[in-house]
């Protein structure tokens, strides 16, 4: 038995049931007509979205807290520095005050 | 709708069709069905599957007109696009089939005096590996040789030329035909 010959006489080409052109058409067709009902891909695509929006929202009020408090924090430095620098200054005035006294003793 | 006659050269029918002709479209169909058909019937040795086949690769063909430069152009994507379907569907799991190796029955038939020895064949085929399978119907139903092969399945030519080379070994154990 020659296999080759044999498997080119079995493995000939076969035809499909008559009508396929017009299946595959109204295939295509109902595709066509088919209501624009939100596609899964869609809805995926939008919850992505919606889920990014809301991640830059909220990572952009967080990142305005955060240099809210740097703010405030760097205001009461510097008002404890003043209250700092206002104390030194009066203690230097009293020590002078109390010098004064003490030479007219 | 049936496939019509033949009216008009091949490469008339598919700018015919790329422009919306229906008739064009369905004589493309006409003149392919049977490649596309033969193809996947004998990966999957079910009419059901490859009509399935059919009509996915010439819906997506339908789709597809405009992109087509020329009819070996779509003859060589029809080939190419129907192979990926069958090794797709197939690994989707959506067939489960025995390997030859499970095939213990056939191993008894005397082929020689077996008037089925065709259905045999498509049966034995049927139950190659998948890439084994394809190549082997590319190989015999359309009659292409390695160097074709290997450009609708993107493989290497020697990989086509040992997965034939294997298959018909496996099909001559299994007809006791050394």
């Amino acid at each position: 038995m020659n296999l080759e010959r044999e498997l080119q006489r079995a493995l000939r080409r076969e035809s499909p049931a008559p009508g396929l052109a017009a299946r595959v058409l109204a295939r295509a067709q109902a595709e066509a007509e088919e209501p624009r009902i939100a596609h899964p891909r869609r809805h995926w695509w939008r919850a992505a979205a919606a889920s990014l929006t809301l991640a830059a929202v909220l990572g952009g009020w967080a990142a305005h807290q955060v240099a809210e408090r740097r703010e405030g924090e760097r205001a009461r430095e510097q008002v404890l520095l003043a209250m700092r620098i206002a104390g030194s200054k009066v203690r230097y005035a009293q020590e002078q005050v109390r010098g004064i006294g003490t030479e007219q003793k | 709708m049936t496939a019509l006659p033949t009216e008009a050269a091949p490469s008339d029918a598919l700018e015919r069709a790329k422009e919306g002709d229906q008739d064009a479209f369905a004589q493309l169909v006409g003149e392919h069905e049977s490649m596309v058909f033969g193809l996947a019937y004998h990966f999957f040795h079910s009419r059901d599957r490859a009509e399935e086949i059919a009509q996915d690769v010439f819906l997506q063909m339908y789709r597809s007109l405009a992109d087509f430069e020329s009819p070996s152009h779509l003859l060589f994507w029809l080939r190419q696009v129907t192979s990926r379907r069958c090794i797709d569907a197939m690994r989707r799991g959506r067939l489960k089939l025995v390997t030859l190796d499970e095939v213990d029955e056939i191993r008894a038939h005397n082929p020689a005096a077996d008037p089925l020895l065709e259905q045999t064949l498509k049966r034995l085929v049927s139950q190659l590996p998948e890439a084994q399978r394809l190549v082997v119907t590319l190989r015999y139903q359309e009659d292409l040789d390695p160097s074709e092969i290997c450009r609708i399945v993107d493989m290497p030519v020697n990989t086509v030329k040992s997965h034939l080379h294997r298959a018909l070994q496996a099909l001559r154990r299994k007809l006791g035909d050394h």
